[in-house]
């Protein structure tokens, strides 16, 4: 579900502002100089060439990207693009303005939904959290939560891409190894469009893509980028910027490194295909100094990408930010504090996509519980992001001449109509002691437990419904995908 | 002054993380005829011992702790060779890179630097090297362990492709392996034949100290 910007007349949108007016123009110059000055590691021959052709400065691998080129790369980049699922249904409009949050891709474990259990990555969990996330009405779009480990190595991304895009009708995210398996996606979704030209019209997943911080983009990030752009793919372009590691420490010195290193991509993607869709932003943390871990709870990640949703809006692109995620191991108040803020920031800062929502121990762990758990507070965020309604029909003063001092609203119709409105729980706790005492005492935990394990036992999604020919032509892609890798693969002998 | 109280004033230099004072004190000290060994273990190792308890114990964060780590190595470019003159045993050498097709630099480097605090000499091969790079470091570098770090899961197999290439070259026995990266497990590292896994890099440098004891 997407949450619309409300009316400005009825309803004031309780956004924050972080960042002064002043503050991002010194920001935004301060990326222009870094791309111009600095500049960024580009592997990739074409990508330098045409950023050559067009007026960067290259030395070797090195690429320094002139002011004017990012200004004409923000000037061509899409100001909506719309996503369609499988089924041809507009599922999503990647805009300044909509948000929708969504679980990440690649941790390579994954808690077992009936054990409770760290496990690694399996192709089943897949197809599972794709009708997870079909089902959560909060959830906005799909990703896996994990990198499958049970296919042949190097084509988790596919296996993945192919089972997620038939069991959900929400957007689809996916992402790749390689421009090889890029394209095997893409091969897919072609199928399920119904035709190359069909899947530019309305195309039904999109790309996410990561070059490395600090401001290299390597070969496969870049290739895919470029694939992506030549094809129209939609697609996301963002690094993982770690504070006081990979950029510095204060927070002002990372959006500047971060917007930077997402920039490349961005110039790089309009060059080649003026108008494709680059969405950027990313994992906006710190290093914690004291375990050297990239903290997913931290309340930095909150602020950060906060304020580099609105640097990226400041640019004029739609930004993909990051929420509902936690360092903890296990179901805990620190998983629900950690997540609550963060989804609460990313709400009322307004960025587009909203990633790691499922997130666990740092990133390293997916765990479709914590999602199931995110999809009510987001429920609860949007509730305070939506705002209050004022005109003569909420103000209710007839209401309250009619009722006067110490009556009650109970029997108003106006009552009836409004309390509609209020948000209600379906994870939260409000009953009485002797009901929850009944029930056994159930703590959070075991609530999502249950919930989670319900929908995974009754919601069927739309898998069934991908037609028998479709499937076969995806099954024929994965097997020449199967045929691609053999051959690439050395004979090994271990000893 | 007395040799101890030198010694305490390269381990201040030395926590405070002050590379220069540091090296003054140091040269000083082998002027007045202090041995290498005595400035190592009262001077260097004592120091190390205090910046890691303090690191465990939240007095330190890791800025500070590498700036010590950077000092640390810096006297051991000094200390070292004097140490293997007067045939005293020093930490060893360990050999460090980032797999073929990884570009991962990061978590490499922190490994790295922690094992010169520790006063390892360190030999940092950088990142998407091909196993033959290994193997030759390997045989030029003599180190007495080998790390290998990766980040992503389609590169964490060349972790076993250096493992079988040292094997090929029949140096495989002469030197330990440890293997890291956000997405390896013990279990991959048993699975590839590597020594001994380690899950971030205080575990490295503790690891590899227990298993240098061992030997």
């Amino acid at each position: 579900m997407a949450t619309t910007r409300a009316n400005q007349i009825d309803n004031i949108t309780p956004r924050f502002a972080l960042l002064s007016d002043d503050q991002k123009q010194r920001i935004y110059l301060g990326m222009i100089k870094t791309l111009n000055d600095t500049g960024a590691h580009v592997h990739h021959d074409e990508a330098r060439d045409i950023l050559e052709q067009h007026g960067a400065r290259v030395v070797g691998e090195r690429v320094f990207i002139p002011p004017q080129l990012v200004r004409r790369a923000l000037s061509t980049v899409p100001p909506t693009t719309t996503l369609f699922n499988w089924e041809g249904e507009e599922s999503c409009r990647i805009e300044i303005g909509r948000t929708y949050f969504g679980p990440g891709p690649t941790p390579p474990f994954f808690i077992d939904p009936d054990t409770l259990e760290r496990r690694k990555y399996l192709r089943k969990d897949a197809a599972m959290v794709a009708r997870v996330c079909d089902a959560l009405p909060n959830i906005g779009y799909v990703d896996s939560l994990g990198s499958i480990s049970d296919v042949t190595n190097g084509l988790a991304d596919l296996y993945e891409h192919a089972d997620q895009i038939q069991n959900t009708t929400k957007p689809l995210m996916s992402w790749a190894f390689n421009v090889e398996n890029c394209r095997d996606e893409h091969r897919i979704g072609i199928v399920l469009a119904g035709g190359e030209a069909e899947f530019r019209q309305r195309p039904n997943f999109i790309h996410y893509g990561e070059p490395i911080s600090p401001l290299v983009s390597d070969y496969h990030a870049m290739s895919k980028c470029v694939y992506c752009a030549t094809h129209r793919i939609p697609q996301v372009y963002t690094p993982c910027s770690i504070g006081g590691a990979t950029v510095p420490a204060s927070h002002a010195g990372q959006l500047v490194v971060g917007l930077s290193e997402a920039m490349v991509g961005v110039v790089v993607a309009q060059l080649i295909n003026p108008g494709t869709c680059v969405v950027i932003g990313g994992v906006q943390s710190i290093l914690d100094m004291r375990q050297s871990i990239y903290s997913y709870g931290a309340p930095e990640l909150s602020l950060l990408s906060a304020a580099l949703t609105e640097m990226v809006h400041f640019c004029g692109l739609p930004m993909f930010s990051t929420s509902g995620c936690t360092d903890t191991k296990t179901m805990e108040a620190q998983s629900g504090m950690e997540a609550a803020l963060s989804i609460h920031a990313a709400m009322l800062s307004g960025a587009t996509f909203v990633h790691d929502n499922g997130y666990t121990e740092s990133g390293k762990t997916g765990s479709i519980f914590q999602t199931v758990l995110d999809d009510e507070i987001i429920g609860m965020a949007r509730a305070i992001q939506q705002g209050i309604v004022v005109n003569d029909e909420s103000l209710a003063l007839e209401q309250i001449k009619r009722v006067g001092p110490g009556g009650h609203y109970l029997y108003e119709d106006h009552t009836l109509e409004w309390a509609r409105r209020h948000w209600r729980p379906t994870l939260m706790d409000r009953d009485s002691y002797e009901d929850w005492d009944r029930k056994g005492r159930p703590a959070m935990r075991d609530r999502v437990v249950k919930k989670t394990r319900d929908i995974i036992e009754n919601y069927e999604g739309p898998a069934a419904r991908v037609p028998a020919d479709a499937r076969k032509q995806i099954d024929a892609i994965l097997a020449e995908a199967e045929e691609r890798v053999r051959s690439q693969s050395r004979p090994k002998q271990l000893q | 002054m007395s040799t101890s109280s030198t010694c305490s004033q390269i381990s201040e230099a030395l926590i405070a993380g002050r590379q220069e004072e540091l090296l003054k004190h140091i040269h000083s000290a082998l002027e007045q005829g202090t041995e290498a060994e005595q400035i190592m273990n009262e001077g260097l190792v004592a120091a190390m011992d205090a910046v890691g308890q303090r690191w465990k114990a939240g007095d330190m964060f890791l800025p500070e702790v590498i700036r010590s780590a950077k000092a640390m190595s810096g006297a051991m470019e000094i200390i070292r060779p004097k140490l293997i003159e007067s045939n005293v045993k020093t930490m060893g050498t360990f050999v460090i890179g980032t797999v073929l097709r990884d570009l991962h630099d990061i978590g490499k480097n922190l490994v790295a630097m922690m094992m010169e605090g520790a006063g390892f000499k360190v030999v940092n091969l950088g990142i998407d090297l091909e196993p033959q790079v290994f193997v030759d470091a390997v045989k030029e570098h003599k180190p007495d362990i080998l790390g290998m770090s990766a980040l992503l899961t389609t590169t964490m197999p060349q972790m076993g492709e250096v493992i079988n290439a040292l094997k090929e070259a029949g140096i495989r026995d002469q030197v330990k392996i440890i293997v890291g990266g956000a997405p390896v497990t013990e279990e991959f590292a048993q699975e590839i034949g590597a020594d001994v896994y380690a899950a971030n890099a205080a575990a490295t440098v503790d690891k590899v100290k227990a298993m240098m004891s061992a030997a």
